[in-house]
């Protein structure tokens, strides 16, 4: 499975992927919704987009809306992961389209429950 | 106030037994740091001396606390999935057919710990069934006094709702309380909570159409966790349903269940005139 | 719609709360031990004793503007922003650390540590981008929560500090534009 991880800190792109690596990702990368777009567009279309709210350029809820817009898109699933975290702020994430919100900071052990709950962990992981 | 080898070492061999979790030579600072709280809310200044205390008389309780404390950061809420997808898929039906529509459910959730799995069988009973508060009532049973408390507040920190509680589950059914998130005042009229001791005996409550039991027997002896499933057997229907953790069950303990396959899950019933 | 604010309209009779009002120690000291726990690592733990800060130190923070508004400010010593950075980065640390690892890293913290404060604090709030450098000066000393800490036995503080007068306000819209 493919993963898209989309965040403009590198650290965290860093702890995002070697965690869905982990457990059996091939994973790309985009530092702010545009050039997360950007990737989408040039045909590499992942099974599972995680994405950062607050960054610079396009942030993460307008880029849930335009993923949305694009029916060739709609089979991705897209997981906030952001620090971004009162409740008027998830609903208006799962409102846009977001299918998953994970509240930083988070466990490795937590990115991957959120994953068996949406049914894309790729291999049986031992616990 | 540093460790000692000893306790380490059994510290070290109780952890591996009751989790087959390796703790390194090495890891003592955080045997220190883990067990310090604990130590403390029982008075006792030291690790060393807790652990020592416990040592010379393990009890289930303590044994429990101190592999806890250094194998789970938190409970997740539906990483094991299983007994909660059965539950709403084959056992609730078959309670709704079989009872009137004036009877209430009765659910046990008999070691609830910090309260994750009665919330997360309220939340399902919330979402399958208009007016579900009146119709069902779930008690919730821990040991520890502070687990207790803990539930009947039904908090929890921004670390314990990231894991397995879906997104759409934490907003319809909680609110933020400063750092933490509350469970919905109807949730929480839903379940009723207080503290019991599984291996005395039982306060009378029930009877029980369901009870989760899960990831407590393996603490016990073969003799204690048969006469902790003949006890929760008496407080049971006798159509009810038992759901164990995933890594027990009653074969081999007490031949008076029978068990039943749902999906990927199994639960335990009891045997007809057993 | 206007938004331009000229700080008039909040001035007139309005009293803003100050942040010991809104958050305790306590509080901060908890988000922070989360994510220590959850980014840095599950072992690491921040000792809730005063230090004193090297004078060579690095902050990093983010502003939150909302019916609070003010920093989250992480300040420690640069060496040790460069530890955490490490720790952060684990096994893909790069050898050596450009400044702009350092930047990113520990500017992700404010970010994590300053989202949660937000989420703590009355809303609806914006967060911004996290910035680096020197730490911006504190200008109510009443309307500050500090904590101060030792990791891995070396200090670092974390200060929520209200921005009288205010900042400049980004107006986040619905649709989540920025101007």
């Amino acid at each position: 499975m493919r993963a898209l991880v989309i965040d403009d800190s590198r650290a965290m792109r860093r702890i995002v992927s070697s965690t869905l690596e982990n457990l059996g990702f091939e994973v790309n990368q985009a530092g702010h919704g545009g050039e997360g777009l950007d990737v989408l567009a040039g045909g590499w279309v992942p099974d599972l987009v995680t994405v950062d709210w607050n960054m610079p350029v396009m942030d993460g809820l307008q880029f849930v809306s335009a993923v949305r817009a694009n029916p060739a898109w709609r089979a991705m699933t897209i997981m906030m992961v952001t620090s971004e975290s009162e409740h008027t702020q998830i609903v208006r994430a799962l409102a846009a389209g977001a299918h998953e919100y994970v509240i930083k900071p988070f466990t490795a052990d937590a990115l991957r429950d959120k994953l068996a709950l949406l049914g894309l962990l790729p291999q049986e992981v031992a616990l | 106030m540093t460790l000692t080898a000893t306790s380490f070492d059994w510290v070290r061999n109780l952890v591996h037994k009751e989790s087959a979790i390796v703790l390194q030579p090495g890891k003592e600072y955080l045997v220190e740091a883990r067990l310090l709280p604990i130590a403390r809310q029982l008075g006792i200044p030291d690790v060393s001396e807790f652990v020592e205390s416990v040592r010379s008389r393990p009890s289930p309780d303590s044994t429990r606390r101190i592999v806890e404390a250094l194998t789970t950061n938190e409970t997740s809420w539906f990483r094991d999935g299983d007994p909660f997808t059965a539950f709403t898929s084959t056992v609730l039906p078959a309670l709704l057919a079989a009872r009137g529509p004036n009877e209430r459910l009765q659910i046990w959730s008999a070691a609830c710990s910090s309260g994750q799995e009665p919330y997360t069988i309220a939340m399902l009973l919330e979402d399958a069934l208009p007016n579900a508060a009146s119709r069902v009532s779930i008690t919730a049973t821990d040991l520890s006094r502070e687990m207790v408390e803990r539930t009947k507040a039904g908090r929890f920190s921004q670390l314990e709702v990231n894991r397995g509680l879906p997104a759409p589950m934490l907003v319809r059914h909680f609110t933020r309380a400063g750092t933490e998130w509350e469970v919905a005042p109807n949730l929480r009229r839903m379940v009723t909570v207080s503290e019991c001791n599984l291996a005395a005996p039982l306060p009378r409550m029930g009877p029980f159409d369901v009870v989760y039991l899960r990831n407590v027997l393996i603490y016990f002896d073969l003799p204690t966790k048969r006469s902790i499933l003949s006890r929760v057997r008496s407080l049971m229907r006798p159509d009810g349903w038992l759901f164990l953790g995933a890594a027990e069950t009653t074969l081999g303990v007490d031949d008076s269940w029978e068990r039943v396959v749902i999906g990927r899950s199994s639960a335990y019933r009891p045997l007809k005139g057993a | 719609m206007s938004t331009i604010d000229t700080g008039q309209r909040r001035r007139s009779g309005d009293s803003r709360p100050v942040i010991p009002e809104l958050i305790d120690e306590a509080t901060i000291r908890s988000i922070a031990e989360d994510a220590w726990i959850a980014l840095v690592g599950e072992e690491e733990i921040l000792l809730p004793i005063p230090g004193e800060l090297p004078d060579d130190v690095l902050s990093s923070w983010v502003d939150v503007v909302g019916p609070w508004t003010g920093t989250v400010v992480l300040t420690t010593g640069r060496q040790t922003a460069a530890e955490l950075t490490r720790a952060l980065l684990g096994d893909s640390a790069p050898e050596p650390l450009e400044p702009e690892d350092v930047t990113d890293a520990f500017g992700e913290i404010a970010n994590v540590v300053g989202g949660n404060v937000k989420a703590a604090l009355p809303g609806p709030s914006a967060l911004s981008l996290p910035e680096v450098g020197s730490a911006p000066a504190v200008r109510n000393p009443a309307d500050v929560c500090r904590v101060d800490v030792l990791w891995r036995g070396e200090p670092l503080t974390i200060s929520v500090q209200g921005a009288l007068p205010p900042l400049p306000v980004p107006h986040p819209h619905e649709n989540g534009e920025s101007l």
